[in-house]
């Protein structure tokens, strides 16, 4: 230990003193010497200008240390102040009410959405087990979707990304947790590959020719690829165009404006494109999103066919059920299944055969060509064009998902509080966030469709679209919460903003609701709501990314401040 | 030890004792401030020190207040739990730099000029002395906090920081030796440093 010299040493032979060491002078201010030592200090101090002015130089230290301390500089959090309220409540109703909503809110999504779809999904002859099983556990699919970025990773990705930010945040410095945000994102598309039997191609154009082979899963991105060789694994495609004239062994995952398969696919086709003409053969099911599907003459699919889309049309052998929902059906082939349709119109020509029953909704009846072989009539729903005003449960259904959209919010507010009430202050601005908000809006997702043509870039792109769905679900709560604002004043605490924030985006809804159904002056409404919360997130953002400024300094005396009684000011130690 | 702003809260604290709400309303309303102001004086930033504040009375809620001795101060045994709370914050995160762990008892402190010393001191302001506390180590500005804001004697100093007695000067000194550092570092930069 640093232990103090002798503090006091005698007079030395040339006259001259030693001076006092600077831990005996502080023990000595702090009266923490004995009384034979104080005394002993003090006589020294009086012949010693230096040490004089060490004492005191330490007692003042010792006042400025005080004061700067015990100055006000900085009010009492509003929070600390609704602590001992809050204390005595029980949250206990509360959490009742919030999962009360959230299992409303599921039970509403289910019902509404995953039931009807499940239920489509089944009769097109997906297993027939159930929708989890079918995303989750079947082969099939899973085996195509397992090698990338699902929306349930970057779900769940994000989920432990915010978990760990809020566990986090307080440890971490602004800036370095931005810093290691950005390494780990760094760090993680730096990362190799897993290794896997998959073989990548990145490039304008490829080509695997007709003698050629490739043993593994297939994964291509570019402008144009053709495949007229054979691939033992799955083909995937993110690009223009496809032609598949080879032999695919597995399934094929395809994003593309255009896919012509010509040659055979042992497996399924996943699509989401523009025209996917079929011409060859399809061993299994073929799901797709698009403009228009067409089975020519000389196709084959095994399986089912289920489509979204504009056009279907059937020209081919189909070996199981037709599922489709989108405008134009036309049947002039073989269905050996059921057909499902819902659109506007359904055409079936003299050449067709479905060995299943047929049932269509749409606006008008089915036109079916004499000399079609139809196992029995189309049965034909007409589709209802009532009001969804005048039917009961669209607004049961709209305060169902108002009162979801509250408890996110309210979700959202406790989570972040700080960041809450700075993303309401940011919204209340107008101009910035708006304009802030158009650069977002449009430019997020073009810079993301940039970052997906690189292997690298679909990741971050994924997760990009991620956050501007999330930022773009959220901005409705803001705007919400910036009415709410308007009309009751500025809130004191985190309840009064979630109190606002409900208010305002109950009126939100009332006023916007009518005005969606308007022809382009609910559309500009809507944009103008998500244009304005997206940039009121995007401003907060940025602020919170801004180096902050250090607060300047007052120049002039410093103000008077009353010391606590008891504080030492040096001498002997009290008995 | 003696406790800027507080009051002496005996009786209230008997009452919370027995279960009366309003007892623990008083006693927070009276001990919150200067609670959270320690606080924040010994921990990095706001956020810890409004959290702190939370969970010190929420440990006196829960149960922590059974174990006050009545014949001692209130406002001393509260500001030992949160120093000790404070402490234990900082323990946890294991943010107690370099300089802190290793062993201080070899590294010599100089001499300080007293002239220069005391011109240092009458040109920093309270601000500056705040910025600079922020820059010292956990253990130097939490032994300035308990010293020079809680007024805690050096028995109860080492008691806190888990040092011995006879130690506790010395850190005091280091401490106030980084603290001129921290100030001098800051002028020295005001004054056109900028690299």
């Amino acid at each position: 230990m640093n232990e103090p010299a002798n503090p006091l040493a005698p007079e030395e032979a040339g006259g001259t003193t030693e001076h006092l060491d600077e831990m005996t002078c502080l023990l000595y201010a702090e009266r923490q010497l004995d009384r034979a030592r104080a005394q002993a200090v003090s006589a020294h101090a009086q012949d010693c200008a230096e040490c004089r002015t060490l004492l005191r130089a330490l007692d003042r230290e010792s006042r400025l240390l005080t004061r700067a301390m015990l100055e006000e500089d900085e009010p009492l959090p509003s929070r600390l102040a609704e602590f001992q309220e809050r204390a005595r409540k029980s949250f206990g109703w509360i959490w009742g009410v919030v999962l009360g909503l959230a299992a409303t809110g599921v039970y509403a999504l289910y019902t509404g959405y995953v039931e009807p779809l499940q239920q489509r999904l089944e009769q097109a002859g997906f297993g027939g087990t159930s929708l989890l099983s079918l995303l989750v556990f079947q082969g099939a699919f899973w085996k195509g979707w397992q090698s990338m970025m699902t929306l349930f990773e970057v779900l769940a990705m994000v989920t432990v990304a915010g978990f760990g930010a809020l566990i986090f945040r307080r440890r971490l410095r602004r800036g370095s947790a931005f810093a290691l945000v950005l390494a780990g994102l760094c760090a993680a598309l730096a990362l190799p590959a897993p290794a896997g039997a998959t073989e990548f191609h990145k490039g304008d154009t490829y080509e695997l020719a007709k003698d050629q082979t490739v043993h593994s899963d297939l994964f291509i991105t570019g402008a144009r690829a053709r495949i007229d060789g054979t691939v033992d694994g799955d083909v995937f495609f993110f690009g223009q165009s496809i032609d598949i004239s080879g032999h695919v062994k597995g399934d094929a995952i395809v994003f593309a404006q255009s896919v012509r398969v010509s040659g055979q696919i042992d497996g399924n086709i996943r699509s989401a494109t523009n025209n996917l003409n079929i011409t060859g053969t399809v061993a299994r099911n073929v799901l797709t999103f698009n403009e228009t599907v067409n089975l020519d003459a000389a196709g084959k699919i095994g399986g089912s066919l289920t489509a979204m889309g504009q056009t279907v049309s059937v020209d081919g052998h189909l070996g199981r059920d037709l599922l489709d929902m989108g405008d134009e059906t036309i049947i002039s082939g073989t269905i050996e299944g059921e057909v499902r349709s819902k659109g506007r119109s359904m055409s079936i020509a003299s050449t067709a055969q479905v060995a299943g029953p047929i049932h269509f909704e749409g606006e008008h009846e089915a036109t079916v060509d004499s000399g079609a072989k139809l196992a029995s009539p189309v049965q034909f729903t007409q589709e209802k064009r009532q009001s969804q005003y005048e039917q009961g449960h669209y607004y049961v259904w709209r305060i169902i998902w108002t009162a979801a959209f509250v408890l996110f919010g309210l979700v959202l507010f406790l989570l972040l509080p700080k960041f809450a009430a700075e993303v309401v202050s940011a919204g209340e601005r107008v101009g910035a966030p708006i304009g802030l908000g158009v650069l977002v809006f449009f430019g997020v997702p073009i810079a993301a469709l940039i970052a997906i043509v690189t292997v690298v870039g679909i990741p971050l792109s994924v997760l990009t679209v991620g956050v501007w769905l999330l930022a773009l679900f959220c901005a409705e709560i803001v705007v919400g919460a910036v009415v709410g604002n308007w009309i009751l004043g500025k809130p004191t605490d985190t309840w009064g903003l979630i109190g606002r924030m409900a208010l305002g985006f109950v009126i939100v809804r009332i006023v916007y609701t009518p005005l969606a159904h308007v022809h382009v002056i609910g559309a500009l409404v809507g944009l103008g709501i998500w244009i304005w919360g997206m940039g009121a997130i995007a401003l907060a953002l940025y602020n919170r990314l801004q180096p902050t400024m250090p607060q300047s300094v007052m120049p002039g005396p410093v103000p008077p401040v009353s010391l606590p009684p008891h504080t030492t000011v040096g001498g002997i130690q009290p008995a | 030890m003696s406790v800027p702003g507080m009051t002496e809260t005996t009786e209230a604290v008997a009452r919370a004792r027995a279960g009366d709400a309003e007892a623990w309303g008083q006693i927070y309303r009276e001990m919150g401030p200067a609670i959270f102001r320690f606080c924040r004086r010994a921990l990095p930033t706001r956020e810890d020190a409004e959290d702190a504040t939370m969970e010190i009375f929420s440990k006196l809620w829960e149960g922590k207040l059974s174990q006050y001795d009545e014949t001692r101060s209130f406002s001393a045994w509260l500001y030992r739990v949160a120093a000790n709370h404070c402490w234990d914050i900082l323990r946890r995160r294991k943010i107690r730099q370099d300089k802190e762990t290793e062993d201080i008892d070899n590294v010599p402190l100089e001499h300080p000029d007293p002239n220069q010393l005391d011109r240092l001191i009458e040109q920093k302001t309270s601000e500056e002395v705040r910025h600079a506390l922020d820059k010292l180590g956990a253990r130097a500005r939490m032994a300035l906090v308990l010293r020079y804001y809680s007024d805690m004697s050096y028995d109860e100093i080492a008691d806190a920081l888990g040092v011995r007695r006879a130690f506790v000067g010395v850190v005091l000194l280091r401490a106030r030796h980084e603290l001129r550092q921290a100030l001098e570092g800051k002028s020295a930069l005001a004054a056109g440093g900028t690299s």
